[in-house]
């Protein structure tokens, strides 16, 4: 079982082998919600606009599963959305990401990379853990996603080598991604 | 009437929705995402595709769940 064994559905309702990226750097992220911690989405963009020509791709899975939380009263919360990210990597279409009605993509990733904490540093951390505990404790416990923008890094080869959770910021995983290119 | 523009999953716009329903306010959703047509509107309005966009008559517009604004703009 490899990365390449799963078939996914793009924005646009067409069936996509993941074989098709064999031999490129991946970093698939669940997108999610459109609202929030929006300021991933431009990071993301420029990590793609920067290494894209060197065989790296993102691939974005929106998932409305924490759709309705919004973690605390961070400035950066803004209070809408936007329909059009504004981003040119590929986006597939909308699904779970977590729990028994995950695609099997992401039971995958996360069986692969498990969770090892939220980084303690970001301003974030602390009002996306009293959310969590507030309104679905369950999701602190085990390796499921937590929160949107969970990134897994895939090497040239198809090995899921690292996970980042929502408070790793795109810019802090340029370093991983340059050593795999 | 009240236009909301808005799409599906975007829980601000649910919040206005919801908000507008609690002042016994009627108002039409126009979803962005998939009518091309309220898309182009809403960009004409705010000049951008964030929502929710609500309004009354096109020019006056709050975006996003701002209940001092909508107060306002219900009041106009």
């Amino acid at each position: 079982m490899s990365i390449y064994d799963f078939t996914v559905k793009t924005n646009k309702g067409v069936e996509k082998s993941l074989a098709d990226y064999k031999g490129k750097v991946l970093l698939i992220v669940n997108t999610a919600s459109k609202c929030g911690f929006t300021p991933q989405f431009k990071d993301l963009q420029e990590l793609y606009t920067k290494y894209k020509e060197r065989g790296f791709e993102i691939l974005g899975f929106p998932c409305n599963q924490f759709a309705e939380q919004e973690p605390g009263t961070n400035e950066e919360v803004q209070s809408f959305c936007k329909v059009n990210y504004g981003v040119t990597f590929q986006i597939f279409a909308k699904g779970d990401v977590r729990g028994e009605t995950a695609q099997p993509l992401f039971k995958y990733l996360t069986e692969q990379k498990g969770f090892q904490g939220f980084d303690e540093k970001h301003p974030i951390t602390k009002a996306l853990t009293e959310a969590l505990q507030n309104n679905f404790p369950e999701y602190l416990e085990g390796d499921g996603i937590k929160w949107n923008f969970t990134k897994f890094l895939i090497d040239r080869n198809g090995n899921v080598v690292a996970r980042f959770e929502p408070t790793t910021v795109p810019a802090d995983i340029a370093k991983d991604i340059e050593k795999l290119l | 009437m009240v236009k909301v523009y808005s799409f599906e999953g975007c829980p601000w716009c649910d919040k206005v929705k919801k908000y507008l329903k609690s002042k016994n306010v009627e108002y039409e959703t126009r979803d962005i995402e998939l009518d091309d047509t309220a898309r182009d509107e809403c960009e004409k309005i705010s000049g951008d595709t964030s929502v929710p966009v609500t309004t009354i008559d096109g020019k006056n517009y709050v975006l996003g769940f701002d209940k001092a604004k909508l107060d306002e703009l219900i009041a106009m």
